[in-house]
């Protein structure tokens, strides 16, 4: 007798267990959605050292003793909000830092309100951060400090350090979008052709919610459909419901964007991107980048559909400084802050990285861009399968 | 005698009789607003400098005028003149009709050509294959110069805004339906994509035991699906239609709002913008000026 080429029998009993399974789900569900859930975001503990308008400057308490004796200044996007880098205890940038002896500080840029619309990218990067970096140089009496910029952040950090390159002795940079002529990112396509000064002129600032939407229109399939049929399949664990109602608050706390930033953002650079041309121009000054001659370490992922490499991997040959790196991550472009694999490799390296550049400049050999080198970091990939890296000379 | 007593029973007469009736009933009206003012003390002789209250005076002239006008209407002669031309009234309304037909069949050939015009546009443009796109071109070609029809009179500006606010309505609905349909198709596709894999995975007797593999191979195809679709030319610009129809649309019901608002007394955007960037300005020289210190 032969074998039915569909094994009808197998399918269905495979069912029977699922759909048991399913109903045991949907029993133990209601225990752990009706009870207690710990679904804090940003609770490491930190002080609100400086305010202006709606932008607030927070401090860390140090969990351990401070290790690096120029603080780290982390800015974030424009876009959702910083608690992204602190969003569960145990897997939260920000912790980790604090762990590696850093001193850090953070720029929370709060809910820009309707009077807020005519702040342009000047007012952020020459007013806010510059303000903030003035107030963390005069408490510990440096002359520069250590940046670091999360995606549009990152792009603001460029921004500052080639028009401030005194204040910073080393940048970081990560899932930061330079250059804006790809068609690798969806959102570099869609923004091309975007009336931007229609939509400016009528929202006055961009709300959140549209750009939410946008966002989750880039996978549909995923961000709309199979994480939620994740958590169906994962309701009845209380660990995992935490950490999946942690990421829906994030995702779902969008700020408005300053409309005249947004203005700027989108016609200088997605659609005739001139930072990478340094022909923009901010605060009536022009962004040459080739006046970034400090330390650059430039991390993305290779997933990333936001801001693809290819936004990000160019700048490194167009800056001024000889000491630049580009790391690209098997990563996406939230898993990079999120993921736990990239949690165990992403932070100590920045740090070691900063550490080795702010030590003592006089041992610190600046390397260029060598093939010994280059060898180095692949072995360092080896042992480390999270991490891949690249470089880009 | 006959004829004689046919006329004072004829419409002429009736007339006479009901201007007179009319008069009668009036008159004692007339003598009970007088007794009125002379209880209250408001008698022509009490009034000082000489001047009666403005009601009784135009009460007065109005009593006058109608007893002056009811005796000429009550004369025959003029009733008879008044009966002959009542005659050509027929005429006239006749004349008055056969303009207005004249209008409105004009007006119905104008829209019945009109008519022609959107089933011959509507084969043109290939309604079954692409509906959206062909309603759309429908709308701004046969119907949106319905909506730009000038507004007339004191409202003029409202109605005109209000119009402008419909139609805004219309693009933008359009544009979501067709941006919405866009969506779906990603949907429908992968359907048909994932019965032929299963038909495939069938046939080599590969069909996965396990149901949620079948959910893993549908969603691994919708989202390669939409990869496909986000990448096109046709979905950037049917989202930025969209997102500018958005505008549009938002932009009208704004200035709208801002009309109602304006009788309130409450700011509107617009003034708060105003003193926003007045505040803006302000506050930048401000930093600017400590900065110079």
């Amino acid at each position: 007798m032969t074998q039915p080429r569909i094994a009808i029998d197998l399918i269905l009993s495979k069912l029977a267990e699922d759909a048991e399974k399913a109903r045991t789900r949907a029993e133990k569900a209601p225990e752990v959605l009706l009870g207690p859930l710990e679904t804090e975001i940003a609770t490491t503990p930190c002080d609100i050292v400086y305010e202006e308008d709606r932008v607030k400057l927070k401090h860390y308490t140090p969990a351990t003793k401070i290790q690096l004796n120029r603080p780290l200044l982390l800015v974030y996007a424009l876009i959702n909000r910083e608690t992204m880098l602190d969003l569960q205890p145990g897997k939260s940038v920000v912790q980790n830092f604090l762990q590696e002896g850093i001193d850090l500080y953070m720029i929370d840029w709060g809910y820009p309100t309707r009077k807020d619309r005519y702040l342009t990218i000047d007012d952020h990067v020459n007013g806010y951060i510059d303000n903030a970096v003035d107030f963390i140089l005069k408490k510990h009496n440096l002359d520069k400090i250590n940046l670091m910029g999360i995606c549009m952040g990152g792009t603001f950090c460029v921004i500052y350090s080639a028009l401030h390159p005194e204040k910073v002795q080393n940048l970081v940079l990560t899932v930061t979008p330079t250059h804006f002529e790809t068609n690798k990112g969806l959102l570099h396509i869609w923004m091309r052709d975007m009336d931007v000064d229609q939509i400016v002129d009528t929202y006055g600032n961009i709300p959140g919610d549209i750009m939410n939407l946008a966002f989750l229109l880039l996978n549909p399939a995923r961000l709309m459909i199979d994480k939620y049929v994740g958590f169906l399949e994962n309701m009845d664990n209380k660990n995992f419901v935490e950490n999946f109602v942690r990421m829906e608050k994030w995702i779902f706390d969008s700020p408005d964007v300053p409309g005249e930033t947004f203005r700027q953002f989108v016609r200088d650079c997605y659609q005739k991107n001139l930072l990478i041309q340094s022909k923009m121009e901010v605060g009536g000054q022009v962004v040459d980048l080739k006046k970034i001659t400090m330390p650059l370490l430039n991390y993305y992922g290779k997933y990333d559909h936001l801001v693809p490499p290819e936004a990000c991997e160019p700048l490194i040959s167009k800056v001024g400084s000889k000491d630049t790196e580009n790391v690209c991550l098997d990563t996406g472009h939230i898993g990079i802050y999120v993921s736990s694999k990239c949690q165990k490799e992403f932070v100590p390296r920045i740090a070691q990285w900063l550490k080795q550049r702010t030590a003592d400049k006089k041992k610190l050999k600046i390397k260029k861009t060598s093939r010994k080198k280059s060898v180095a970091i692949k072995k360092a990939t080896q042992t480390k399968p999270a991490l891949k890296t690249k470089k880009n000379k | 005698m006959t004829d004689k007593s046919q006329e004072k029973t004829g419409p002429e007469t009736f007339f006479a009789d009901w201007m007179k009736m009319t008069t009668e009933l009036w008159d004692p009206m007339a003598w009970m607003w007088s007794a009125f003012h002379k209880t209250t003390g408001m008698t022509p002789d009490s009034i000082k400098d000489g001047k009666r209250p403005r009601m009784q005076e135009s009460w007065d002239t109005a009593q006058k005028t109608w007893q002056a006008f009811s005796q000429v209407m009550s004369e025959p002669e003029t009733m008879e003149t008044l009966l002959k031309g009542a005659g050509m009234l027929p005429e006239i309304f006749l004349k008055t009709a056969q303009t207005g037909s004249k209008t409105f069949v004009n007006f119905q050939k104008q829209w019945l050509e009109g008519t022609g015009k959107l089933q011959e546009s509507a084969r043109t443009y290939n309604i079954e294959e692409d509906a959206f796109k062909a309603w759309t071109q429908l709308y701004e070609q046969e119907f949106r110069k319905f909506f730009k029809i000038p507004q007339l009179g004191l409202t003029r500006f409202y109605q005109e805004k209000m119009i402008r606010s419909m139609d805004k309505f219309n693009i933008y609905q359009t544009a979501v339906t067709e941006f919405s349909r866009l969506l779906l198709l990603p949907m429908e596709q992968s359907f048909q994509v994932l019965q032929e894999k299963l038909t495939e995975l069938a046939d080599k007797g590969d069909l996965p035991e396990d149901s949620k593999k079948y959910y893993q191979i549908w969603i691994k195809i919708l989202e390669g699906q939409y990869m496909i679709l986000l990448q096109s030319s046709e979905y950037t610009q049917s989202l930025n239609k969209t997102l500018n129809a958005m505008s549009e649309f938002s932009a009208v019901k704004k200035e709208i709002l801002q009309d109602f608002l304006n009788m309130l007394p409450v700011p509107t955007h617009k003034e708060m913008d105003d003193l926003y960037k007045e505040i803006y300005l302000l506050k930048k020289r401000i930093k600017e000026l400590e900065k110079k210190k």
